[in-house]
C-alpha cells in the first residue's frame, strides 16, 4: 500500500515510516498539516496516518477539508487524545478508525492495514475464505472441510473479524472495540480465553492450525 | 387544585405581595372610615348635641314658668320638619296629660344607651334610637323612619315632674350611612381582590425569571457549562442578576477551557515521548538477538503503557467529576450491558477456576451510558478476579432492589475490604496494604466512583456470602441507579436482545 503519514514529532514519524516500510508498505512523511492536505491532494494514497495536533493546520481540519474534496481516501487518526468522545468527533470529522498514543507500532499496522483493506471491492462480499475455512455471512454459518462448526454469535462475529482480515495482524483493542465494542483495555486476559474457545472450534480437530498469537500484537488467521 | 394553591403560597414574592395587598386593603378601610367618622357620625352627632340643648332648654322653661310653658313649646314644635316629641306629665286633677307628635304614632324601640347631657352630666337621660310609623297621607304612603331621640324626665326641686322624649327624624341620614358603608365594603372588596390578583400576577412574572436561573443552575451542574441566563436588558436587578451570573459563568468556563488545554496539552506532551520510548523499546526487542535481554525490553515497553494508562485513568476520572458526559447519558435497559459483560467473562472466569453466575433480569430502565457502565461494572468484575482465590465464585445480578431500584451487584467470595475501608478505597491511588503485591494502579474504584456519581447512582460495599471455610468474609459491590425521573415517553436505546 502507498501510505501518507502526517506527523509533526520526527522521531515518531520516523519509527512509523521504518516499521510501515519493513511492512512492505511504500511511505511518505508530511511534517505539518498544510503540507499534508498538499500531498494527500496530489497524489493517490491508500491510506492516510494523520495526527491530530499538527502545526500550520490541526490534523480534523485537513481531514474535513479533504472529505469536502470528495477525498475518500481512508484515514487513521492518531492522537494524545483518547477520550471516548473525542474518537467519536474525530471520527464523526471522516476518520475510518481512531488510535489513541502511545500505540504499539503493530497496533498502528493492523489498523493501518484494516483500514486500507477496506476501501476494497471486496467489503461487501457475502462469503469469506481462509484456506478450507469457510464464512457465509448471509446464512451465518461456518465450515471446514466441508465439516459444519457451530459457533455462538459472538464467536461469529470474532470469527468474522479474524477472517476479514485474513493474513494480517488483529490486536486484541481492535477485536474488543470491533467485536464488543468497548472502548476500554480489560486488565485481564478475557481476549485471550474467548480465542482459545474460538480455536478449540476451528482449529482443534484438524490438521493444520489458522488462528495464531503474534507474540506481543494480537492474532493472525493464516495459513 | 389544592397543591396549586400551596405551591402558590410557598412563593415568596407571592407572600410579600399579598402582603402588601392587605396592608394597603386596611390602609383603605380606615380612610374610608375616616371619611365616614367625618360626615355620617358627625352628623349623628350633631343631632345629639342639638336635642340635648332643647331638652336643657325645656328644664330651664320649667325652672322658669311650669309646665305651662314646656306644653306649648312642644305643642308648637311637634310635627314640624323632621322633629317630634312626647310630654307625659300628671295635670292638677291628677290625670295623665299626653302632648307631642309621638303620642299619636305606632313606635317600635330599637336602641337606647345613657345619655350625658350638660356639664354635669345628668344621669337623667337616655339616648334613644326607635323606628315611626308615619301613617298613610293624602299625598304619602305610609312610612317607617328612623329616629334619633333623647328621652328623660324634667325635674323640678329633684322631683321628675314630667317624662319628655325629643327626637328627629334621621331617615336620610341613616340611609347615606347605608350607602357609606356599603360603599366602603365593596370598595376593600374590590381592592383586596384585585390584591391578590396582582400578587399572583407579580409572582408568576418573578417566578418564571427565578426559575430561568434555577433551570440555568440545574443545567450547569449537569454538565453543560454553556449555558447562560436569558437577560432583557431592563437592568433592573434580576437583569443584573443575570448579567453577573453570565459573568461568572464565562469566567468559570474560561477557566475549565484553561485547565482541559492544559491537561491535554500535558497528555500531549507526555504521550509523544513516551509513544517514541516504547516504540524505541519495542524496535530494539525485535532487533536483539538474547532472548533475555528481548524480555526485559517487551517487559518496559509495557511499563511504558502501563504509566500511560494511569495517566488516562487520572484524565478520565476528572472529566468524568467534571460532568462531562453527563448529557451523553441516555434511557437503556442494563440488561443488555450486563449480558455483553457476563458472556465477556464467564470464560475468563472458568480459566482461572471460578465459578461464575449470573441473574440479570430484564423490565429496568435507567439513565446510562453503555460504554461507561460497561467499563465500571467491567473493573468490578476484574477486581472480584483479581482477589477470589482459585476455587471461589462470583456472581453478577441485575435486579431491583428493596425499594424497587435496579441494582447491579458483583458479589463474590473473596477476602473482601474491610469496613473501615470501603470510602478509602474508592480514592484514588488508594490501595490497601493486602493488594500491593498485585499489579494494578490504585484508580478502578475511583473510576468505578467517578462513573456512578455521573450517573447519580450510589456505588457501596457490603459483605458477601463467606467462603464455605468461613476464613474469608465475601464482597458485594453494588451500584444502585436512581429512580428515573417521568418526563417524556421512555424509549429503550437498543432492543433487550443481546447478540
Amino acid at each position: 500500500m502507498r501510505i501518507l503519514v502526517v506527523e509533526d514529532d520526527d522521531i515518531a514519524a520516523e519509527y512509523v515510516r521504518k516499521g510501515l516500510m519493513e511492512a512492505g508498505h511504500v511511505v511518505d512523511l508530511a511534517p505539518d498539516g498544510e503540507l499534508g492536505l498538499e500531498m494527500a491532494r496530489a497524489a493517490d494514497y491508500d491510506a492516510i496516518v494523520l495526527d491530530r495536533m499538527l502545526p500550520k493546520r490541526d490534523g480534523l481540519s485537513v481531514l474535513e477539508e479533504m472529505r469536502k474534496d470528495g477525498d475518500a481516501t481512508p484515514v487513521l487518526i492518531l492522537s494524545a487524545l483518547g477520550e471516548v468522545d473525542q474518537k467519536v468527533e474525530g471520527l464523526r470529522a471522516g476518520g475510518d478508525d481512531y488510535l489513541a498514543k502511545p500505540y504499539a507500532f503493530t497496533e498502528l499496522l493492523a489498523r493501518v492495514e484494516a483500514i486500507g483493506r477496506r476501501s476494497d471491492p471486496t467489503a461487501a462480499v457475502t462469503k469469506l475464505k481462509c484456506a478450507d475455512l469457510e464464512m457465509d455471512l448471509l446464512a451465518r454459518t461456518v465450515r471446514r472441510e466441508g465439516k459444519n462448526i457451530l459457533l455462538q454469535p459472538r464467536e461469529f462475529r470474532l470469527l468474522e473479524c479474524l477472517m476479514r482480515n485474513a493474513g494480517r495482524v488483529v490486536t486484541r483493542t481492535m477485536l474488543l472495540e470491533k467485536v464488543w465494542d468497548y472502548h476500554f483495555d480489560p486488565q485481564t486476559n478475557v481476549i485471550d480465553v474467548h480465542i482459545s474457545r474460538l480455536r478449540g472450534k476451528i482449529d482443534k480437530e484438524f490438521d493444520e492450525q489458522l488462528l495464531h498469537t503474534v507474540r506481543g500484537a494480537g492474532y493472525r488467521l493464516q495459513v | 387544585m389544592r397543591a396549586a394553591l400551596v405551591k402558590l403560597y410557598r412563593n415568596t414574592l407571592f407572600r410579600l405581595s399579598l402582603l402588601g395587598a392587605v396592608f394597603f386593603v386596611v390602609a383603605l378601610i380606615i380612610a374610608l372610615g375616616n371619611v365616614y367618622f367625618l360626615t355620617i357620625s358627625s352628623e349623628i352627632r350633631q343631632v345629639d348635641k342639638s336635642l340635648a340643648a332643647e331638652v336643657e332648654e325645656f328644664q330651664m322653661l320649667l325652672d322658669k314658668g311650669g309646665l305651662i310653658p314646656v306644653n306649648r313649646e312642644i305643642f308648637l314644635r311637634s310635627g314640624s320638619g323632621d322633629r317630634h316629641y312626647l310630654l307625659t306629665s300628671r295635670n292638677q286633677d291628677g290625670a295623665d296629660m299626653v302632648i307631642g307628635s309621638l303620642g299619636e304614632q305606632v313606635v317600635t324601640l330599637i336602641n337606647q344607651e345613657k345619655a350625658i347631657i350638660g356639664e354635669e352630666g345628668d344621669a337623667n337621660f337616655t339616648k334613644v334610637d326607635f323606628i315611626l310609623v308615619i301613617p298613610e297621607t293624602d299625598t304619602e304612603p305610609a312610612s317607617e323612619r328612623r329616629m334619633r331621640g333623647l328621652s328623660g324626665y324634667l325635674q323640678i326641686d329633684g322631683k321628675n315632674v314630667a317624662a319628655v322624649v325629643a327626637s328627629r327624624d334621621v331617615e336620610v341620614t341613616m340611609r347615606t350611612a347605608e350607602r357609606v358603608k356599603n360603599a366602603i365594603f365593596s370598595s376593600s372588596a374590590i381592592a383586596l381582590i384585585l390584591g391578590l390578583i396582582s400578587s399572583w400576577y407579580v409572582s408568576r412574572k418573578f417566578t418564571q425569571r427565578v426559575e430561568a436561573f434555577n433551570r440555568l443552575a440545574t443545567d450547569v451542574r449537569a454538565g453543560h457549562l454553556d449555558r447562560r441566563a436569558p437577560r432583557n436588558y431592563s437592568e433592573d436587578e434580576m437583569d443584573l442578576l443575570a448579567e453577573h451570573l453570565n459573568d461568572m459563568l464565562d469566567h468559570i468556563d474560561r477557566l475549565m477551557k484553561a485547565m482541559r488545554y492544559a491537561g491535554d496539552s500535558i497528555a500531549h506532551d507526555l504521550r509523544s515521548p513516551l509513544t517514541r520510548l516504547r516504540t524505541r523499546l519495542e524496535t530494539a526487542a525485535t532487533e536483539v538477538k538474547d532472548p533475555k535481554a528481548e524480555g526485559t525490553l517487551f517487559a518496559a515497553a509495557d511499563d511504558a503503557d502501563q504509566l500511560l494508562k494511569t495517566f488516562d485513568s487520572v484524565l478520565r476520572i476528572a472529566r468524568l467529576e467534571a460532568g462531562e458526559r453527563r448529557e451523553m447519558l441516555s434511557k437503556l435497559d442494563p440488561k443488555m450491558i450486563l449480558d455483553d459483560i457476563a458472556e465477556l467473562y464467564e470464560p475468563a472466569c472458568e480459566d482461572v477456576g471460578l465459578t461464575f453466575t449470573s441473574e440479570i433480569k430484564e423490565g429496568h430502565l435507567v439513565s446510562a451510558d453503555r460504554g461507561l457502565i460497561s467499563q465500571a461494572v467491567s473493573n468490578l468484575v476484574e477486581n472480584a478476579i483479581k482477589y477470589t482465590p482459585k476455587g471461589g465464585a462470583i456472581h453478577l445480578s441485575l435486579l431491583k432492589n428493596t425499594e424497587g431500584l435496579s441494582e447491579i451487584s458483583i458479589v463474590d467470595n473473596g477476602p473482601g475490604i474491610p469496613k473501615d475501608s470501603r470510602e478509602r478505597v474508592k480514592e484514588r491511588f488508594v490501595r490497601l496494604d493486602v493488594s500491593r503485591s498485585e499489579p494494578g494502579s490504585g484508580l478502578g474504584l475511583a473510576l468505578v466512583d467517578a462513573i456512578a456519581d455521573l450517573h447519580r447512582a450510589s456505588f457501596t460495599f457490603e459483605d458477601g456470602p463467606p467462603s464455605e471455610d468461613g476464613t474469608r468474609p465475601g464482597l458485594a459491590a453494588r451500584i444502585t441507579f436512581p429512580r428515573l425521573r417521568k418526563q417524556k415517553q421512555p424509549h429503550l436505546a437498543s432492543p433487550l436482545t443481546s447478540g
